[in-house]
């Protein structure tokens, strides 16, 4: 089985992106991000990000994510800062350890590109 | 254009799979989305992630049965408004498409009646043959080009007319005419039904309306919904506004809840909706007295109802209002897609 069927596939996505959202929205160090009026869309914007996050299927190309975050002037702090809120979420939701650990390895498989490296 | 529909297999005795779309039918081919097939024909149409999770290429079957999968993750109010995610949509029969903009037709209305409801709300009545739910709104429109949105207060199984709350904005460039012009017995273009919040709820899920200045106006409407189809689960409206006098209604939905014992009805005078709503030219002692600290709507909303996990929420009004009162239900508990709002957005 994939990572992604491992976790429960897109029901653990609705179920984890409320409460991955509501963590960066309070964490400080990133909260200005994914502060918005259209909070349906930063909403939609999650779930994809938390599909591509747990090995599901997504069409995002490295192009894609590059362009998305390179005006934002991330660092590592910012990117560290999303990491923990999302692996708070997957330990809240009793994600077995050896699943976390493959999403953290998707996510710094990333990490350049999201960083503008 | 080619038909590639037939395919290799044979098609006798498949229905085929047509998509009308802007007075075009166009023949998907096998296992082709509604999406491929019209990018194919040579329309724009917005799209993003082509999986089912960004919803951007969202558009209307106003003919046709969605199947579940073409409606995976919209929201209840919108299933029930036959939004397809058009990526994910493979019909197998013929269907029709609309984009969301085109999906409402415009049509003639009859004014029935007009009265004030207060010294700046005035309650219009129209005759008109829409079908719409309670809570949705409505383009109105005077001439070709003048165009102003408003939310629906009536509920379609009790009432055999529509019922808007017209804010009276003396220097506006719609509402004056409406207000003071407009008779009994005159037409007015109508458009719609527009907006997907409207009542939809587990009939035993508490329930939260919060409206300021004439958001309370669809919020009646969901609430009425929402008593004649029998919710049970406890409801809880609170209405806030500039200054007391400001409030409208009081009467009936006092009335409400003394008939119905799982409403609680609360109105919040407070000075935060100064800024967004009209302002006043009357000095701070001569409002009303009950105007509280500014932002006493929020608090109160936060110290009454801490967790909102289960609830279903409506919010409408002004946009900042629903801005940041959105942001705040939601960091108390209550789900993205539990959360249904009407932005009223002003117009220059």
């Amino acid at each position: 089985m994939s990572l992604f069927e491992d976790i429960g596939g897109e029901a653990a996505v609705d179920a984890a992106v409320d409460i991955f959202y509501r963590k960066v929205l309070a964490d400080d160090r990133v909260s200005e991000f994914f502060d918005t009026t259209d909070m349906e869309a930063q909403h939609a914007k999650q779930k994809a990000f938390l599909t591509m996050a747990f090995g599901g299927p997504n069409t995002y190309s490295g192009k894609d994510l590059r362009e998305a975050h390179k005006t934002m002037a991330l660092d590592d702090g910012h990117f560290d800062a999303v990491a923990e809120d999302l692996v708070a979420t997957l330990e809240e939701l009793s994600v077995p350890q050896e699943s976390i650990d493959q999403i953290v390895g998707i996510l710094g498989s990333v990490k350049d590109v999201v960083l503008n490296r | 254009m080619s038909n590639k529909a037939t395919g290799s297999n044979g098609v006798a005795d498949k229905p085929q799979a047509l998509v009308t779309y802007e007075n075009e039918t166009i023949a998907l081919a096998d296992g082709e989305s509604l999406l491929d097939g019209l990018t194919r024909a040579g329309h724009s149409i917005p799209s993003g992630c082509r999986v089912g999770v960004c919803q951007a290429c969202t558009m209307v079957m106003s003919e046709g049965e969605p199947s579940s999968i073409c409606q995976k993750g919209l929201s209840a109010p919108q299933k029930a408004l036959s939004y397809i995610l058009s990526c994910q949509c493979k019909p197998d029969r013929p269907v029709t498409i609309s984009r969301l903009s085109a999906a409402s037709q415009q049509t003639q209305g009859k004014i029935l009646s007009k009265d004030w409801l207060n010294e700046s709300v005035l309650r219009l009545r129209i005759k008109a043959d829409l079908n719409y739910r309670a809570g949705q709104y409505v383009t109105l429109w005077q001439g070709e080009e003048l165009a102003r949105s408003y939310s629906l207060a009536s509920v379609p199984t009790e009432d055999d007319f529509l019922e808007l709350h017209i804010k009276h904005v003396p220097d506006g460039a719609f509402s004056p005419t409406l207000c003071n012009e407009l008779q009994a017995g005159d037409t007015i273009g109508i458009q719609g039904p527009l907006g997907k919040c409207f009542y939809t709820a587990s009939p035993d899920q508490p329930l939260l309306l919060v409206g300021v200045g004439v958001g309370l106006s669809p919020l009646m409407g969901i609430l009425k919904d929402a008593l004649y189809k029998g919710h049970s689960g406890p409801i809880a409206l609170i209405v806030g506004a500039t200054k007391a006098s400001n409030f409208y209604l009081q009467q009936a939905l006092g009335g409400l809840a003394k008939d119905y014992e799982q409403l609680t009805v609360q109105f919040i005078a407070q000075s935060v909706v100064r800024a967004i709503e009209q302002p006043t030219e009357e000095p701070i002692d001569q409002l009303n007295s009950s105007i509280t600290l500014e932002g006493d709507l929020y608090s109160f909303c936060r110290s009454n109802y801490p967790d909102l996990k289960g609830y279903r929420v409506f919010l409408c009004g002004a946009e900042s209002f629903v801005t940041k009162m959105r942001k705040q239900c939601f960091l108390s508990g209550a789900g993205m897609s539990d959360i249904s709002a009407d932005s009223f957005i002003s117009f220059q």
